[in-house]
């Protein structure tokens, strides 16, 4: 897999360049700034860029917006967003769309972990940290998700993260089917329509949950950048 | 009137001063016939007094060439020089001496008018020219004709000492000296008459100069009192008693005059006549009451003794003080109307601020009311700068400073921005010094808390960011170089790092909850995401409702997530609350945080909170917290 990384420190960014080496990744361009790395992604078409979400000029969401602008125009190229601590401003409208995964970077040290997570994300599927799909269902916890069971919250906190069936299976101890029959329960528990697609689900999944502040009580898929780009988006393949 | 003109009347007045002042001291210096020094310089000091006159005339003619007072205060003291010269030419009987001269003795008894004929000119122009009007111009002529009568009606009278000899005693010389007295007083009136109008009538400017005028007046009449009181409580001579306020008058006048045509600014005029008006009652009415308690005490015991006077003297110092005060009091406010009001009115607003009825920032208001001038500002000191009342900066202003105990305190400036509005705005900014310090220091006092507040939240943003990119990163990446050398190890030594990997992790997370505590970093994404996310971590069911919000800055931001925080912690802490209702809504451009649960009340409301109040308050908001027994507690803040 090529990948361009973005990330000011350069600690951090060496470090995880020889990770991301040692895993049998093609780093094609490390740099230390939004500008830079954006130039680059244009240039090397990549498969998946890596970028801190505070980078220089600003040490604001810099990345983020970088991440935000490469979406536009290379829709192709997955994003993975590095963050200290969660902070979605200027992502919003992408969490839970096709290719885009946000993680804290200390994921990074659960080398298996964050190795499928950058797979994923590459392949047009999604990787939210577990930490943001937490506090979003608990903060839906008093209300709309009282009519599940806990078992039926962990499977749905584990389809917000992007997780495919199997991969949530492995992770309960459970038969790939009894994910499947849990995954249909909530999904007419909460009323929402189950296509089958892993990254769509995820997306009904997250804006469910209420990413979006300004729409907390939203129960089905509503105005969506990412979700108009996703059907645009060509030669990934399905999970 | 021409400068030029101008200038001729006044040489002329000054010829008619400097003649007989020449002549007097030629023959004070020569003798004639028997009459030696003494006899003519006797009138010397009193030929050469209305010389002040003529000197302050011509002060005025050389400063404002074209104004008629130039003239007539010269004239005012040649007419009484030519009088005076008349009186000596009489008294001496030097028109023994030439034959021509016995019809100008003849006609002196009745020519005494001209005495008084320069004042009543400058009564006339004075300050800017005789007004309009036929009555005005008829005036002089009427004097002269009066003075004719007079002449006719004394023809011959001789003065022999104080009274006169040959006088008219019947027929129609007396009919003659009646009309012409009378036609004497009508002119003196109408002349007073015409400078009343021209007050009444008149602007600022002129209303000044009238008021130098008329503390002139005022001295005068105060002269006079006291020398009442010294010719009936100490016969005194009446040349020693009245002498003051004749010499006051020649004096008194001109200065007055000329200062109010050159510089009619000089002093607090309005003030200087308000007082001498009320020194001038009082000495009069002192002196009523000493003559009364000397009548009354030689009344009882019936005979003269030093008793009388001794009595009358305690009574009066007894009176003197209350009786000036209350005079003072009634004369400002009947002289000076404008200063005593506007002057009352900040002393009222000053005492209200010290029993605590109004609020000292209004001192403004009470500024822009009392002066009359709704353009006027305030500028308060603050550190080496100056701000307004809103505590905005602003640069060095012009105006009207005020101290307090030695340091200025306060600028104010107002359009109004003649020599007598500043000193009027000073007075009444002293009147409002008390209120100017506590306004100066009690923003003082905010601006240093909420600089404090501001450097507190700079300062937990730069920790926050610390934590994150310093001690986090340098955690991760000792990480990644650990995870790196695990790959070739084997199985033992692997679970080795794994638990140290899971080790750094968990001291990451912590530094990350560290940070989270010193400011959420989710106050990036808003205010919003940031009380969601607590919602998310709070025990118990929290409501949250949010309305469309201004925009924020970090202190507000900062403020409002504390405000709520604290509000909850207090309701899990304390209130033994089951559920909690965060609202967050616009207010008027301001942002109203109200935290409400469902606990048992009864927090102490003065005491509960002391650093929420604290926060709210030294960044101009404020806290209202409502805890009824067993009501639940509501904590609004507004920012």
């Amino acid at each position: 897999m090529r990948v361009v990384v973005g990330e000011d420190s350069m600690l951090f960014r060496e470090g995880l360049v020889r990770l991301l080496a040692d895993a049998g990744h093609e780093v094609v361009a490390a740099v230390g700034d939004a500008a830079s790395m954006e130039e680059r992604v244009a240039n090397l078409r990549p498969d998946l860029v890596i970028a801190d979400i505070r980078m220089p000029p600003e040490l604001e969401s810099d990345g983020a917006r970088a991440a935000a602008r490469i979406r536009d125009t290379s829709p192709e190229v997955g994003i993975l967003l590095l963050s200290q601590h969660i902070e979605l401003r200027d992502c919003l409208n992408m969490v839970g769309t096709p290719g885009f995964g946000y993680l804290l970077k200390d994921r990074v040290l659960q080398l298996a972990e964050f190795d499928d997570a950058l797979r994923r994300v590459a392949d047009g599927g999604s990787a939210i940290d577990p930490e943001i799909i937490r506090s979003l269902v608990t903060a839906r916890q008093s209300s709309a998700l009282e009519v599940l069971s806990p078992r039926e919250v962990e499977v749905l906190a584990l389809v917000a993260e992007g997780h495919s069936n199997a991969s949530i299976a492995r992770r309960l101890f459970l038969s790939e089917r009894t994910v499947m029959a849990h995954m249909r329960s909530v999904f007419t528990k909460l009323g929402l329509v189950e296509d089958g697609a892993t990254h769509r689900r995820v997306l009904a999944v997250v804006t469910f949950l209420g990413a979006q502040p300004d729409t907390p009580t939203a129960r089905a898929p509503i105005d969506h950048p990412g979700c108009a780009r996703s059907s645009g988006r060509t030669g990934v393949p399905g999970p | 009137m021409k400068a030029a003109q101008a200038r001729a009347l006044t040489l002329g007045a000054t010829v008619a001063w400097a003649i007989p002042v020449g002549l007097a001291g030629y023959l004070a210096v020569r003798g004639i016939d028997g009459h030696g020094w003494s006899q003519f310089a006797g009138f010397l000091p009193e030929l050469l007094t209305p010389g002040v006159c003529v000197v302050a005339g011509w002060l005025v003619v050389r400063r404002v060439p074209t104004s008629p007072t130039g003239p007539a205060l010269a004239w005012t003291g040649g007419c009484v020089s030519l009088a005076l010269a008349l009186d000596v030419f009489t008294l001496t009987g030097l028109y023994d001496a030439a034959p021509g001269e016995r019809s100008i003795a003849a006609a002196a008894p009745g020519l005494w008018t001209l005495d008084l004929l320069g004042l009543l000119v400058l009564l006339l122009v004075f300050p800017d020219g005789l007004r309009q009007g036929r009555v005005w111009r008829m005036v002089v002529p009427v004097y002269a004709v009066a003075t004719l009568l007079l002449v006719v009606a004394l023809w011959g009278t001789r003065k022999a000492g104080e009274r006169l000899e040959g006088g008219p005693t019947s027929g129609p010389r007396v009919v003659l000296l009646g009309i012409g007295l009378a036609l004497v007083a009508a002119c003196l009136v109408a002349a007073v008459l015409s400078l009343v109008l021209r007050y009444r009538s008149g602007d600022e400017v002129l209303r000044l100069r009238v008021r130098w005028l008329m503390l002139a007046g005022a001295g005068i009449v105060a002269l006079l009192a006291a020398g009442w009181v010294l010719a009936i409580g100490f016969d005194t001579s009446m040349d020693l008693a009245y002498g003051p306020a004749l010499i006051g008058i020649v004096i008194l006048v001109p200065t007055a005059v000329a200062v109010a045509i050159i510089h009619y600014d000089l002093f607090d005029v309005d003030r200087l006549l308000s007082q001498s008006a009320a020194w001038t009652v009082t000495v009069v009415a002192s002196a009523v009451v000493f003559g009364l308690v000397v009548l009354g005490v030689s009344e009882v015991f019936s005979r003269s003794s030093g008793l009388d006077l001794t009595a009358a003297a305690f009574v009066t110092a007894l009176v003197l003080l209350p009786l000036h005060r209350h005079v003072s009091t009634a004369v400002a406010r009947l002289v000076d109307r404008d200063r005593f009001v506007a002057l009352a009115e900040v002393e009222r607003f000053a005492a209200d601020v010290r029993a605590g009825r109004r609020a000292p920032e209004e001192v403004e208001a009470v500024l822009r009311d009392a002066h009359a001038d709704p353009g006027l500002r305030l500028f308060l000191a603050e550190g080496e700068g100056w701000v307004d009342l809103s505590g905005n900066t602003c640069k060095e202003p012009d105006g009207v400073t005020l101290t307090f105990g030695g340091d200025a305190i306060a600028r104010i400036w107002s359009a109004k921005d003649s020599a007598r509005a500043r000193r009027r705005l000073a007075e009444l900014a002293r009147a409002a010094a008390v209120p100017v310090e506590v306004c100066r220091l009690r923003l003082g006092l905010l601006a240093g808390r909420a600089r404090l507040i501001e450097a507190t939240v700079a300062e937990r943003r730069r920790l926050e960011r610390d934590l994150h990119d310093g001690a986090q990163q340098r955690l991760i990446a000792t990480g990644m170089r650990l995870r790196r050398l695990q790959g070739g190890l084997d199985a033992a030594r692997s679970a080795e790092v794994d638990v140290a990997v899971a080790e750094l992790e968990g001291t990451v997370a912590e530094l990350r909850a560290l940070a989270h505590g010193v400011r959420p970093s989710r106050l990036d994404d808003g205010l919003v995401p940031a009380l969601q996310a607590m919602r998310a971590s709070t025990p118990i069911p929290m409501d949250l409702d949010v309305g469309p919000l201004p925009d924020l800055d970090e202190v507000q931001l900062l403020s409002a997530y504390l405000v709520v925080t604290e509000a909850v912690t207090n309701s899990l802490k304390h209130a033994r609350a089951t559920h909690v209702g965060v609202r967050v809504a616009d207010r008027n451009g301001r942002l109203c945080v109200e935290v409400s649960d469902d606990g048992i009340g009864d927090a102490p409301v003065v005491t509960a909170l002391t650093a929420l109040r604290d926060r709210v308050e030294s960044v101009g908001g404020t806290v209202t917290i409502s805890s009824p027994s067993g009501g639940g507690t509501t904590v609004e803040a507004v920012l």
